[in-house]
C-alpha cells in the first residue's frame, strides 16, 4: 500500500447541532495537531449548499484524495459523497455522539475526538479500491428449467432485451402446468378457477427471438463465476459449451415419494390417489360423485405444511362442484392455511357447498372408508360411500437432479466431480444417498444440478427439507453461490401466479449481477463495491480457512500450489476470509486487518486512576449500526464509554483485534451481528454464526490471562432493535464496571 | 318440507345428510360456511340446557350424525330469540336452521315425548286459542302434565317468582289477554294446515 500517496483533509461539520454540543476547536486540534492530518476545514453542512462545493473543488482538483468527513453517520447523505472521486471516510459524531450523550460533557467530547482518529487512523490504513479486471464479461443469461418459473424467467428476461438460453431435461415445455387444466385464482377477485394459460406461454417463448431453448438436455458442468460462467449443456446429440452471465435456476418441484402415503390406504384401491393423479382426472373430466380430500395429513412424512396444499385442495373441491353442483366433497384438514387472498378462494368454495371438517385422518380403508378424528366433536368419525380419496402430497424441491434417463446423457462429465465423495444420479437404478453436508442443510437424493466445479461442492446448498438457502428477508431469490438465483417452487412452495411473480424478481436480480459482474462491481448487498480480498501469499501458511469457510465459495485453493485464488466476481466482499485468516494475511485495499488494529490503538485510553474504562464495539454495519443509528435518532442515552466501529459483517472480526484491544486496555468488547441460525438474518449467510464460534473460543484465553470471560460478548441484533441495541450496550457497561478496569492498563 | 330423508344403511353416519340438510332445510344452503367459532353457541341464552348448542349441532350435520342431530334436545330448548342469527359472522340463520332441523325430527318420529313436548303442547294450546300465551295458563298446563303432585310441587317452586311477577306487573289477574281477530287467526293456521297437508 505505499504507490498510493495520501492527500487527506478533515471536514468538520458543525450543522445539525453538532456545534451546540461539542468543542469543535478541540476537534480540529485532534484531527491536525494530534493524527497529522495536514488540512481541517468547518462549515455548517458539507451535504450540501457551500460546503459542499468546497469539498467538491478539493476533491476533483486533486488537492485531497481522502476526505475525513467528520458529521453524520455514514449511512446518511451516502448518495452525495458517492459522486465524489477519492475516497471519502466517515466520522460519526452526530447520531452516535451529540445524539446519544449529554451535551457539552467532558465524556461526551472524548467520544466525539476518538470518533476523530479513529477515522484518521482509518485513512493512514487504506486507499481507494481499484477494479479487479475491466475485461467486458458475458451479458447471457441460462434459465434451467422450462416450467412455468422457467419460461416466465426467460420471458422477462428476453422482454428486457436479454440474450436468454432456456434448459429443459424434459422433451417438452411447460412442466407440470402442461399437464393440468385450471389453476388457483391469481388476479383479482381472487375467487373463480382460472385458466392456466401454459400454452400461451409456451407459444411466447418458441417465438421469442432472444430465447433459445434446448430441450431433452441438462447441464455437464458448471465453472467459473458471475459474467464468466463456462457451462456445458449435455443432450444425447452431442455437448455444448457456452458462457454466461448468470444463472437462474427454475427446476421447480416433484412429487413425493408415494410409498410414504401406504399407512393411508394409499394402493389399497384405484380410487385412493394423490392430488396429482387427481389433477389428471380433472383434466379428463373424470369428475366423483362423492369426494373427500386430505390436507397434508401427516407431520412425520412432510414436515412443512404449505399454503400450496391447503390451495390445492380448495381448487380441486370447488372444481368438482362447478362440474357437478349435485356433487358432495369433504376437505379433511388440521390446518387450513388460506391465507392471504386465499380466504376469497375459500369461501367461493364453501358457498358452493364445499364441506371443510377439522379433523385427523385415523385411517383409510380398500373400500374408501375413512375414518377422521374429528377434533372438534371429540369423536371418530367414519365416513363411507366416497367415490374417490384424495390426499394432498407436499412439493418437494427439485434442488437434485434425480431424473434417471437425463442422468445417463451426462454420465461422463458428473463422473468426473471434483468431489467424488458426493452422491452422483443415480445410475444403473441405484439408489443416491442424500449429498448431506452439515454446514449446507439436508440435500435431497439425487446429483447436482448444475454440477458446480466449486471447491465447496457441485451442489446449490439448501436450508430446510431441501429447499435452495435464501435470505428469507432481504435477499430471497440469492443462493449461497452468487450470480445463481432459484426461483419458483425449487425455493418454496408456489402456486403458478406466485412462481410468475417470483420469476421477475429472480430475473432482475440475475441481470443486475451480471452487469455489476461487468463492471467488476460486487452484488449485493455490498452493492457497488469495488474492493476484493488480496493474499499475502508470502505469509500464507495454506492452511485453507478461507477457502473452506467463504460462505459463497468464492475462494479456490490453486490444484499446483494449494494456495487460495480468488474468482473476484463470486466474492461478496463480507470479509469472512479475513476474519478467518490465522496469519492476518488477507486485506482488502479499504478494509483490512492492520487498519481496524490501529483504529482501535488510535483510541486514547484514559489510565486507571481516572477510572474511566472503554469498551470496544465491532457492529455489523448490515444491522447493529442502523439500529445504532435509530437509537440516536430516538435520542436514547448509551454508555458514554463505548467506541465504535463499524464492521463489514461479524464473519471478518479477526481474534487479532480483540487481542489488541485487550492490550491497549480497552475493558469490554462487544461484537453486534445478526441473527444466525437456520432463521438467520446475517447478510452473508454465515459470518454471524462464524463469529459466535471464533469468539467460544476466546474464552479460555481470558481466562489464562487471569481476565472474566464476560468482558468480551457476542449480541444479535436486528435492525429494528434500536431499543434492545440501547439496554444492551448499557447493560454491558455496568457488567464492565462491575468487574472492574483491565489489569492490563497501562 | 319437501324430500323425505332418504333411507340409508346407518343412521349414525350418514354423509348425505349435510347435502340434505343444505338442500332441504331453510338457510341451509349457508351452513356450509360456518367456520366453527363458537358465537352462536355462546350467545345463546339456553345454551346450558342444551346437550350440544348449534355450534356443535352444526359440526354434526357435516360429520353426518344424523341420528344425534335429529334426536337432540338443542332443537327444541331454542327459544328463537334470534341472538345467534343476528351475532353470526358468516351470516348464517342459525334460528331458521335449528327450527328446520327441529320440523325434521318431528315429521321422523324424534320428536321428545316428555317436558319439551308437554310444553310444546300447552304452548301451542294457548297460542292457537287466544293468538297469545297466557303467562298463567302456559306453565299451569306444563307443570300438572306431569300429575297432580307434581304439578303441586313444580308450581310452588316457582311460587315466589310468580309473586314478583305480580308485583312488577308481569302477571295479569284475570281473563286471559286475546287478539282481536281470532278468527283470522284459525283462518290462518287452517290455511297452513292445508298447505302442509298437501305437500304430504
Amino acid at each position: 500500500m505505499s504507490e498510493f500517496e495520501r492527500k487527506p483533509c478533515v471536514y468538520l461539520c458543525e450543522g445539525c447541532g453538532i456545534k451546540d454540543a461539542l468543542d469543535i476547536d478541540d476537534l480540529e486540534r485532534v484531527a491536525t495537531m494530534e493524527m497529522g492530518v495536514p488540512e481541517a476545514k468547518r462549515s455548517d453542512s458539507f451535504c450540501a449548499g457551500d460546503g459542499y462545493e468546497t469539498l467538491k473543488k478539493d476533491m476533483e482538483s486533486g488537492d485531497v484524495n481522502q476526505a475525513i468527513i467528520v458529521g453524520c453517520s455514514p449511512r446518511v447523505m451516502a448518495e452525495q459523497f458517492r459522486e465524489l472521486p477519492g475516497q471519502v471516510i466517515r466520522a460519526n459524531i452526530r447520531e452516535q455522539v451529540v445524539w446519544t450523550q449529554p451535551p457539552n460533557d467532558e465524556d461526551t467530547q472524548m467520544m466525539a475526538a476518538d470518533n476523530i482518529r479513529m477515522a484518521a487512523a482509518q485513512a493512514q490504513n487504506s486507499e481507494p479500491p481499484q477494479a479487479y479486471w475491466d475485461a467486458a464479461s458475458s451479458l447471457k443469461l441460462l434459465v434451467v428449467g422450462g416450467g412455468v418459473s422457467g419460461l416466465s424467467a426467460a420471458r422477462e428476461a428476453s422482454k428486457t432485451g436479454c440474450e436468454v438460453v432456456l434448459v429443459e431435461k424434459s422433451d417438452a415445455l411447460g412442466g407440470w402446468a402442461a399437464k393440468w387444466s385450471k389453476t388457483i385464482p391469481g388476479a383479482a377477485p381472487y375467487t373463480g378457477l382460472q385458466e392456466n394459460g401454459i400454452a400461451d406461454l409456451i407459444k411466447e417463448v418458441e417465438e421469442d427471438k432472444n430465447i433459445t431453448v434446448h430441450t431433452n438436455t441438462i447441464i455437464g458442468q458448471t465453472e467459473g463465476m458471475p459474467g464468466k460462467f463456462t457451462t456445458q449443456l449435455v443432450n444425447g446429440k452431442g455437448d455444448s459449451w457456452d458462457v454466461f452471465g448468470s444463472i437462474i435456476v427454475a427446476t421447480g418441484w416433484r412429487e413425493m415419494d408415494t410409498a410414504k402415503l401406504e399407512h393411508l390406504g394409499y394402493g389399497k384401491s384405484d380410487d385412493i390417489v394423490t392430488d396429482i393423479q387427481f389433477e389428471q382426472r380433472l383434466a379428463d373430466g373424470n369428475i366423483p360423485k362423492t369426494a373427500a380430500i386430505i390436507i397434508n395429513p401427516d407431520k412425520e412424512i412432510q414436515p412443512f405444511s404449505s399454503g400450496v396444499s391447503t390451495k390445492v385442495a380448495i381448487k380441486q373441491a370447488l372444481q368438482i362442484m362447478q362440474a357437478d353442483p349435485d356433487a358432495m366433497v369433504y376437505v379433511i384438514y388440521e390446518e387450513l392455511r388460506a391465507h392471504g387472498t386465499a380466504e376469497s378462494f375459500y369461501r367461493e368454495a364453501q358457498e358452493a357447498g364445499v364441506v371443510f371438517q377439522k379433523g385427523e385422518v385415523k385411517s383409510v380403508d380398500g373400500d374408501l372408508t375413512v375414518t377422521v378424528h374429528d377434533d372438534l366433536l371429540g369423536a371418530n368419525i367414519p365416513m363411507t360411500g366416497l367415490d374417490v380419496v384424495v390426499i394432498t402430497t407436499g412439493m418437494i424441491p427439485n434442488s437434485t437432479n434425480i431424473d434417471i434417463e437425463a442422468a445417463e446423457k451426462g454420465e461422463d462429465q458428473l463422473k468426473d466431480d471434483i468431489r467424488p465423495n458426493l452422491p452422483l444420479i443415480t445410475i444403473n437404478g441405484e439408489e443416491p444417498e442424500a449429498a448431506s453436508d452439515d454446514d449446507d442443510g439436508d440435500v435431497m437424493p439425487g446429483g447436482p444440478i448444475l454440477n458446480l466445479q466449486y471447491r465447496q461442492g457441485p451442489h446449490i446448498p439448501v436450508l430446510a427439507n431441501g429447499f435452495a438457502d435464501s435470505h428469507y428477508i432481504c435477499f430471497p431469490y440469492e443462493t449461497r453461490r452468487t450470480g445463481i438465483y432459484t426461483c419458483g417452487p425449487v425455493r418454496r412452495p408456489m402456486t403458478i401466479a406466485e412462481a410468475k411473480e417470483d420469476a421477475q424478481g429472480a430475473v432482475l436480480k440475475a441481470i443486475q449481477a451480471m452487469r455489476m459482474s461487468n463492471q467488476a462491481e460486487a452484488v449485493h448487498p455490498r452493492v457497488g463495491d469495488l474492493s476484493y480480498p488480496e493474499f499475502g501469499l508470502n505469509i500464507c501458511t495454506k492452511c485453507r480457512r478461507c477457502t473452506v469457510e467463504c460462505p459463497f465459495g468464492a475462494i479456490d485453493e490453486d490444484p499446483e500450489t494449494d494456495y487460495p485464488v480468488l474468482n473476484p466476481s463470486r466474492c461478496r466482499r463480507c470479509g469472512t476470509c479475513m476474519g478467518a485468516c490465522p496469519v492476518s494475511t488477507i486485506s482488502f485495499k479499504n478494509y483490512n486487518p492492520q487498519m481496524v488494529s490501529e483504529m482501535i490503538s488510535a483510541v486514547e485510553i484514559p489510565d486507571e486512576f481516572d477510572e474511566k474504562p472503554r469498551i470496544l464495539v465491532m457492529a455489523c454495519e448490515n444491522d447493529a449500526i442502523p439500529a445504532l443509528d435509530m437509537a440516536g435518532i430516538n435520542r436514547r442515552q448509551i454508555n458514554k464509554y463505548m467506541r465504535v466501529i463499524p464492521v463489514r459483517c461479524l464473519g471478518s472480526v479477526t481474534l487479532l483485534w480483540v487481542k489488541t484491544a485487550l492490550e491497549k486496555g480497552y475493558d469490554g468488547i462487544m461484537l453486534m451481528g445478526c441473527k444466525s441460525g437456520d432463521d438467520y438474518q446475517c447478510h452473508f449467510v454465515k459470518g454471524s454464526a462464524m463469529a459466535q464460534e471464533r469468539m467460544s473460543k476466546v474464552g479460555e484465553t481470558l481466562q489464562s490471562m487471569m481476565m472474566e470471560e464476560e468482558r468480551v460478548a457476542v449480541t444479535e441484533i436486528a435492525i429494528s432493535d434500536t431499543r434492545k441495541i440501547a439496554d444492551t450496550l448499557n447493560s454491558f457497561g455496568e457488567t464492565i464496571e462491575g468487574l472492574g478496569l483491565n489489569p492490563f492498563k497501562m | 318440507m319437501t324430500a323425505p330423508l332418504p333411507e340409508v344403511a346407518s343412521r349414525k353416519y350418514d354423509l348425505t345428510f349435510a347435502r340434505w340438510v343444505r338442500d332441504n332445510v331453510e338457510g341451509g344452503d349457508k351452513m356450509n360456511m360456518c367456520m366453527q367459532c363458537g358465537t352462536c353457541s355462546g350467545s345463546c341464552p339456553i345454551g346450558p340446557e342444551m346437550d350440544n348448542g348449534p355450534r356443535k349441532t352444526f359440526m354434526m350435520v357435516r360429520a353426518g350424525m344424523r341420528e344425534e342431530v335429529l334426536s337432540s334436545s338443542t332443537l327444541w330448548n331454542c327459544t328463537s330469540c334470534y341472538r345467534c342469527t343476528v351475532r353470526c359472522p358468516r351470516g348464517i340463520k342459525v334460528t331458521a336452521i335449528i327450527q328446520g332441523l327441529a320440523q325434521v325430527a318431528a315429521k321422523e318420529g324424534y320428536a321428545p315425548k316428555g317436558e319439551n313436548a308437554s310444553f310444546a303442547n300447552a304452548f301451542w294450546w294457548s297460542a292457537s286459542t287466544f293468538g297469545k300465551t297466557d303467562e298463567r295458563l302456559v306453565p299451569t298446563l306444563y307443570y300438572f302434565s306431569a300429575g297432580f303432585m307434581e304439578g303441586i310441587r313444580k308450581s310452588l317452586d316457582n311460587l315466589k317468582i310468580a309473586i314478583n311477577m305480580l308485583k312488577a306487573g308481569r302477571m295479569h289477574i284475570g281473563m286471559p289477554h286475546t287478539i282481536k281477530d281470532k278468527k283470522g287467526l284459525k283462518a290462518i293456521l287452517a290455511k297452513a294446515a292445508e298447505i302442509e297437508k298437501a305437500k304430504g
